[in-house]
């Protein structure tokens, strides 16, 4: 094996190992480097494992709080949390050893190590005691070290009674209370999990709403049906201290200047994720940061150091996996010299995967006004279709923010039962520039949940049929 | 059409009327927000479903009424406007029948259109694709002629033929002869060079010929389309001329498309070189961009597309170079139309800037880029010259006793009919009587045929302020007797200047009177409105002292007297007819009396 490269790519989550797939499609010669199995944050410890949670904690939710008007008897339901562990592992393995394989399928040399900076074209690779095994050379290096989670000192993780998302993907049991720090998708999603399981789950964000990001009435819907399954909802809550006593966690909370003393089994901090900038020798390099993120050119990727990129979690917002492939196919191709239209990042869908399950993308209704938009709202309860009813699933809706003067999809949110998958389809509507004309004359497939979006738009114009 | 409160939800079953954004009387427009409502669920704002007037408004705000309720009326003018409100996206999915229909009954309706049909010159262009081809053989030319040389070819690939026009020419031992065109079309491929010699009945050339176009009376679209690919050296030199003629030809060519092509806006627009989005499409209708304008937008997007934010830039762009944004919209159409009739569009040699420019310093001028319709207009003017040869001839006339009946019954008429008259009316009236007795004049040249128009419809230049002329004519002017003329005369000069004419008001003249003594005067040399054949300049009235002669001895008198200038193409319009014509005028107007009022 050469140890000169075209692209060396730091990092084999989903940016990195997308970049060097990419790359390698591309003919150049491709070092992914990665000291853990491949597939990052998300295949390991994010996105899919807690899909597998999820799945779990929705089947168990559904037998045990809706089997009745199904007709279904069920008797002595039970679940054993170590199954429910095992399965969402086994998942995230198979997926990170299949990615390996795709590696190697597109002729990208794969380097388990640490790779740190010797030069701006120069890595050194160090084992896990930090000893040096190799170096390489390359002509550009991709930056996708990605993100973990945020600490506070306030709130001193021990990975034991204070966890981290990482932990509470494993816990070896169901904690019988559970405080949530952060009411992001993370938080969120979570809260969901360990409350159907049994959990007395209490959720302190800082924020007006929970899922802040959302629209407003998205989030109060949510925090709606939250409250009824019996998770309580502290917003607009911060966090003073967090002091692990005995075999509990004591929290003290302040509310608008009024202090509360919360305690629980286990304490999830979930404030948000922070860059991996440090040890492997961007200060030395000069690479410029910013807010512990890596500043880049949003068209090239390209950092303040020539020849060096960076992509995904680690140049900041909005932290999504799809986001980072995204990033890193468009930094090979730009890198490539291919013409390739920027990232649009108004049109990035965002998911929370709880039930019911939230999806958006584009701009929240107050987002839109703020930024000047004259708006024209259209929104579609899942009441009032008939598929909902047929399934059960009623809660939530479909709300269209539309520019009202030239008919522009700004901004589309879900909130229901297959959300995540329905936004696809706003996605791509607001990306190709649809109008809620455009919308409202697609046929769409009856009887779906997605027929909910075309009378969204319908109803923003006055055509809606079923309300 | 009635409104009535809606249903917001299962359960609401009343709502109260906040607010009414619309009083009686007032125009309302498709989706414009006519009242706002209250229910015990939302608050909400009812768009009008039709575009029509607020006729009737039968609850006040604060009122609560049952869902279901008729709170107001709409007339939405007609049944027409209403079969394209219920037919709902837009115009263009309507059937051409349906179409035809509403341009010839709600014009106003026309500047959409026009936009919209935009999307349609896209869908004509696969119909090229689907065309057919037609072989174009060695003809045989007699019992013992076996074969043929080809001496020289009239047409290159790409270029455009017209049915019987010489496309090559050929030699064989008994004659030589030139081989017309068996169709309209595009040559599509030569397969025998000059010079060769081929057997009888070998394809020589192919013909694409687009089948559909072929049956209106202008093929161009696809036609430009396709030359300018291929010669893409021509191409700046014709674009702008050709792509406008494209875009106004297919305005009416369409129609018979689109049955054709399907109604999916979306499959037309895949299978041409530009997507447009329906964002974009929006955007474009909205502020008036032209299809032809879109055309020149360098598209940032997916395959080069035209992206919101392209087209948004290019309308910031293009308000800020124009010194009035919004009148464009009309003086362009009636640009189209002008280029529509000058089908030989060559380069003009006005856009080609003069080779001796002196060089001034930024301080010493200021370099002010033409907006487009200035641009065109200088095209215009640059073609009329080019096309017709101008002469001008002219005579005085003595209007006293239009003068007298004025200065008697100006205030009465006024006051009577409400219309102030002024001597327009009266000069059209006569203009008029002799396009009547002349109608050569009230005619069109077409290649060698000449056209004479049944109809007069008089053209009535108006100035437009700040900078810039527009024509609107008058439909059927011959109907309309001299208090008529006076009303169509200051509607349209108002409509020009509160910007509502719609293109129809520009379109179709037949014969132009320019009033260049609104600005004092007194004699002048107007350009021909192509494609009519003469345009009557009419001078300021002054007091002029004459030479009279009363019982056989010449006195000099004061008479107000008026300059008139016909410029006739000489073309058509020789000197006799020329004099003839105007002679008309003068002696209707000298002879008026207060019997033509």
């Amino acid at each position: 094996m050469s140890n000169q490269y075209q692209i060396a790519v730091l990092g084999g989550g989903p940016g990195g190992y997308v970049a060097a797939i990419r790359a390698g499609q591309l003919g150049f010669k491709t070092v992914l480097i990665d000291k853990d199995n491949l597939g990052g944050i998300c295949l390991n410890w994010g996105c899919i494992p807690t899909k597998s949670l999820l799945k779990n904690a929705e089947i168990y939710d559904n037998i045990k709080n809706h089997s009745a008007d199904f007709g279904i008897k069920v008797q002595g339901l039970d679940f054993d949390f170590t199954r429910i562990i095992k399965r969402s592992r086994d998942i995230a393995e198979r997926m990170a050893k299949n990615v390996e394989i795709l590696v190697k399928k597109n002729k990208v040399d794969r380097i388990r190590g640490f790779g740190k900076f010797i030069s701006s074209n120069e890595l050194e690779i160090l084992d896990n005691n930090g000893n040096k095994i190799n170096s390489i050379s390359a002509d550009k290096i991709i930056i996708a070290t990605g993100a973990r989670p945020k600490v506070l000192p306030s709130i001193p993780v021990d990975k034991k009674f204070i966890i981290t998302s990482s932990e509470a993907m494993v816990l070896h049991e169901v904690p019988k209370e559970m405080i949530i720090i952060g009411a992001g998708a993370i938080g969120i999603e979570f809260a969901y999990f360990y409350s159907v399981l049994g959990s007395k789950v209490t959720i302190v964000e800082m924020m007006d709403t929970i899922l802040p990001i959302e629209d407003k009435e998205v989030s109060e819907t949510l925090a709606k049906s939250f409250k009824k399954r019996g998770i309580e909802i502290f917003t607009k809550t911060s966090v003073e201290k967090a002091i692990v006593n005995g075999n509990k966690v004591l929290v003290t909370i302040n509310s608008n200047g009024k202090r509360k003393e919360l305690s629980a089994d286990k304490v999830l901090n979930a404030i948000g994720v922070t860059g991996n900038v440090e040890g492997f020798g961007l200060e030395e390099l000069g690479v410029e940061l910013f807010k512990n993120h890596i500043k880049v050119n949003k068209s090239t990727y390209e950092t303040n150091i020539k020849g060096i990129y960076a992509i995904g979690d680690v140049i900041g917002p909005p932290w999504l996996a799809h986001v980072a492939s995204q990033e890193g196919i468009h930094c090979v191709e730009k890198i490539k010299g291919i013409t390739v239209q920027d990232i649009d990042y108004t049109s990035i869908p965002g998911c929370t995967f709880c039930q019911p399950q939230v999806a958006s993308v584009g701009l929240t209704e107050d987002k839109a006004k703020e930024s000047g938009y004259e708006i024209k709202v259209g929104k579609f309860p899942f009441m009032a279709s008939g598929k909902a009813f047929a399934i059960g699933e009623r809660e939530g809706f479909i709300k269209i923010i539309f520019d009202a003067k030239y008919g522009e999809i700004l901004g589309v949110h879900i909130i229901g039962s297959e959300a995540t998958e329905m936004i696809a389809e706003a996605g791509l509507a607001k990306s190709l520039e649809a109008t809620g004309e455009s919308i409202i004359k697609t046929v769409h497939a009856h009887p779906t949940l997605a027929e909910a979006f075309m009378e969204a738009a319908a109803q923003a114009y006055g055509e809606a049929i079923h309300i | 059409m009635e409104i009535v409160m809606p249903k917001m939800g299962e359960s609401v079953s009343e709502g109260t009327i906040l607010k009414w954004h619309k009083k009686i009387g007032e125009a309302v427009k498709r989706d414009e927000i006519i009242f706002e409502i209250s229910t015990d669920k939302v608050d909400t704002e009812i768009p009008s479903p039709v575009e029509g007037i607020l006729s009737e408004i039968r609850f006040n705000e604060g009122d609560t009424v049952d869902v279901g309720t008729v709170v107001a009326i709409i007339d939405s003018n007609g049944e027409i406007k209403k079969d394209s409100s219920e037919q709902k996206p837009e115009v263009v999915h309507q059937p051409a029948v349906e179409e035809n229909k509403i341009e010839e009954s709600s014009k106003h309706e026309d500047k959409t259109q026009s936009i919209l049909s935009n999307e349609k010159i896209e869908s004509t262009r696969p119909s090229a694709n689907i065309s057919d081809s037609i072989d174009l053989q060695m003809p045989k030319m007699g019992e013992s002629v076996m074969e043929g040389t080809i001496i020289k070819w009239y047409k290159k690939v790409g270029e455009q033929v017209k049915k019987d026009e010489t496309i090559f020419e050929i030699s064989t031992d008994k004659v030589d002869t030139e081989v017309p065109s068996p169709a309209d079309g595009i040559l599509s491929e030569i397969l025998v060079a000059e010079q060769e010699t081929v057997e009888v009945g070998t394809v020589v050339a192919k013909l694409t010929t687009a089948a559909k176009t072929t049956q209106i009376s202008e093929p161009k679209p696809e036609v430009k389309k396709v030359q300018q690919k291929e010669t893409k050296a021509e191409k700046t030199k014709k674009e702008l001329p050709s792509s406008m003629h494209e875009n106004f030809s297919s305005v009416k060519a369409t129609s018979l498309e689109e049955e054709e092509v399907g109604n999916s806006s979306l499959n037309k627009n895949k299978s041409t070189s530009k997507f447009l989005s329906p964002l974009v499409l929006n955007i474009a209708r909205k502020e008036n961009v032209s299809f032809e304008e879109i055309e020149k937008i360098k598209g940032t997007g997916l395959e080069g597309r035209v992206t919101k934010k392209d087209i948004l830039n290019y309308i910031e762009q293009r308000n800020n170079t124009k010194s009035e944004s919004g009148e464009t919209n009309i003086r362009e159409t009636q640009q189209q139309i002008f280029d529509e009739t000058k089908q030989e569009v060559l380069s003009s040699p006005s856009v080609t800037p003069s080779k001796v420019q002196a060089v001034y310093s930024s301080s010493e001028v200021e370099r002010i880029p033409m907006d487009i319709v200035r641009q065109k207009i200088m095209q215009h003017m640059v073609n009329s010259r080019d096309t017709s040869v101008h002469v001008s001839a002219m005579l005085e006339v003595d209007m006293t006793r239009i003068y007298n009946f004025l200065k008697a019954n100006r205030d009465e008429i006024q006051r009577k009919q409400g219309i102030k008259l002024t001597y327009m009316p009266f000069v059209s009236h006569a203009c008029i009587k002799a396009l009547k007795e002349f109608p050569l004049v009230n005619a069109t040249i077409d290649g060698t045929t000449i056209v004479k128009k049944k109809f007069i419809n008089l053209g009535i230049a108006v100035a437009m302020e700040p900078n810039g002329l527009i024509v609107p004519n008058i439909k059927n002017a011959d109907e309309k007797n001299i208090v008529g003329l006076a009303r169509s005369i200051n509607e349209l000069a108002e409509k020009a200047r509160t910007k509502r004419l719609t293109p129809d008001d520009i379109t179709n003249g037949t014969f132009t009177i320019t009033n260049y003594g609104v600005f004092g005067t007194i004699f002048g040399t107007p350009i021909i409105n192509q494609p009519e054949v003469a345009i009557l300049g009419v001078g300021t009235v002054v007091k002029k002292p004459v030479v009279v002669e009363i019982e056989g001895t010449d006195t000099i008198a004061i008479k107000p007297t008026m300059a008139l200038t016909l410029s006739h193409d000489h073309r058509l319009v020789d000197g006799m007819l020329g004099g003839r014509f105007l002679k008309s005028i003068k002696d209707t107007l000298e002879s008026f009396s207060i019997n033509e009022m």
